[in-house]
């Protein structure tokens, strides 16, 4: 015989072997809530969110001198279309993770949930690496800024030879590497750990299909 | 949500609940895993309840929330160490059905499909419960053509966990 067809036998008598759950069981369990990856995975993008923002407001709330410079710079229009556009970009995140997470129902095909998820996981994905960037390119920005227009800077390294002066930016260039690198590794453990299983499930879904 | 469509729903998982239960059969190895399985997907069904339309069979809609929430959605809990052999807890075998050769054959099935891994898994599930190769390609999202192969290979896989 072959071996699945005894399996078929057992299984189709296998219902009442089960211990059943009564309707009293079942009433409590509709309370509880998901611990789904897409839940988890909603949770991780609002903390993305709200970290990036805390971030890039953080020096703004705690310095004064920072305020100061920020207003300042508010004169310029071309930093106003900046922070427009920065503003825009959120917004454009917060909607395309709100349309990919509707497009996430778990009655659909095996294949097609996966790839679902796997697309708003890339939007988060494309959030990070859009705020790194953007820090790379603020911290190499604030220190071209601060080179040329902080007085007490100015007066260090005016006094440095070239060899001092291409120390000093590539420490800076360094830090901001390790700064960076951290942040990335960190971003790919969270969701290495936890898409692990739908990545080797949704590998084997296209594999069969090849 | 009315009360008439929770208590809908409660009295149809009440009557297809084996179909949950052999989910997590599948996909769980003890107790409190099986347990912790088997609540996930009835948030997932009652979730998606709302939408469920009634044009196609509740139980074949349970199978794909059920297979997809094993599948996919389900993290793990930590809280499920108990090392308690999945046979000896979950069912209550009388002694009148046992019989001990079968039994025997039975437990080595089901620890070979035990080492299928996820997407076999589900494969091995929907021909145990009869389904055709339509509606395993349709609740995969694979073609009829590869569901049939790639079942024939796990069939082939399974015997070659039995006869080593």
């Amino acid at each position: 015989m072959d071996e699945l067809e005894l399996l078929k036998k057992d299984w189709v008598n296998s219902d009442a072997k089960f211990e059943k759950k009564s309707a009293s069981q079942i009433y409590p369990m509709l309370l509880k809530k998901s611990s789904s990856i897409v839940k988890t995975l909603f949770y991780i993008s609002i903390a993305e969110l709200v970290f990036w923002i805390v971030i890039n407001a953080l020096p703004f709330v705690m310095s004064d001198t920072y305020r100061a410079k920020h207003d300042e710079m508010y004169n310029s229009n071309w930093f106003i279309i900046l922070s427009v556009l920065s503003y825009a970009i959120i917004i454009l995140f917060v909607y395309l993770l709100y349309k990919s997470y509707k497009s996430i129902s778990v009655t659909d095909s095996a294949r097609r949930l996966m790839k679902n998820i796997i697309k708003t996981r890339k939007v988060i994905k494309y959030y990070v690496l859009y705020n790194l960037i953007m820090a790379t390119v603020s911290m190499i920005f604030g220190f071209y800024y601060t080179s040329k227009h902080d007085p007490k800077l100015i007066e260090k390294i005016e006094h440095f030879n070239n060899t001092q002066f291409m120390v000093m930016v590539g420490v800076f260039a360094l830090v901001t590497v390790i700064f960076v690198t951290i942040i990335w590794l960190f971003y790919k453990l969270i969701y290495g750990i936890l898409l692990k299983r739908l990545n080797r499930n949704y590998n084997e879904l296209k594999k069969i299909e090849v | 949500m009315s009360k008439p469509l929770e208590q809908n729903f409660v009295e149809l998982l009440e009557q297809h609940q084996n179909i949950v239960h052999k989910v997590c059969r599948l996909y769980t190895n003890n107790y409190d895993a099986h347990n912790d399985l088997f609540q996930e997907i009835t948030i997932q069904l009652w979730k998606a309840f709302p939408k469920f339309r009634g044009d196609s069979k509740f139980s074949t809609w349970m199978y794909r929330v059920g297979l997809n929430t094993a599948i996919t959605l389900y993290r793990k809990s930590k809280r499920t160490i108990n090392t308690q052999q999945f046979d000896t807890v979950q069912f209550k075998i009388s002694a009148e059905e046992y019989d001990s050769t079968e039994e025997d054959q039975l437990k080595l099935l089901y620890n070979a499909v035990h080492q299928l891994n996820d997407i076999e898994k589900a494969l091995v599930f929907l021909y145990l419960e009869d389904k055709n190769y339509k509606e395993i390609s349709e609740t995969m999202g694979i073609t009829e053509v590869n569901a049939r192969v790639k079942m024939n290979r796990v069939k082939t896989k399974l015997k070659t966990i039995l006869n080593p």
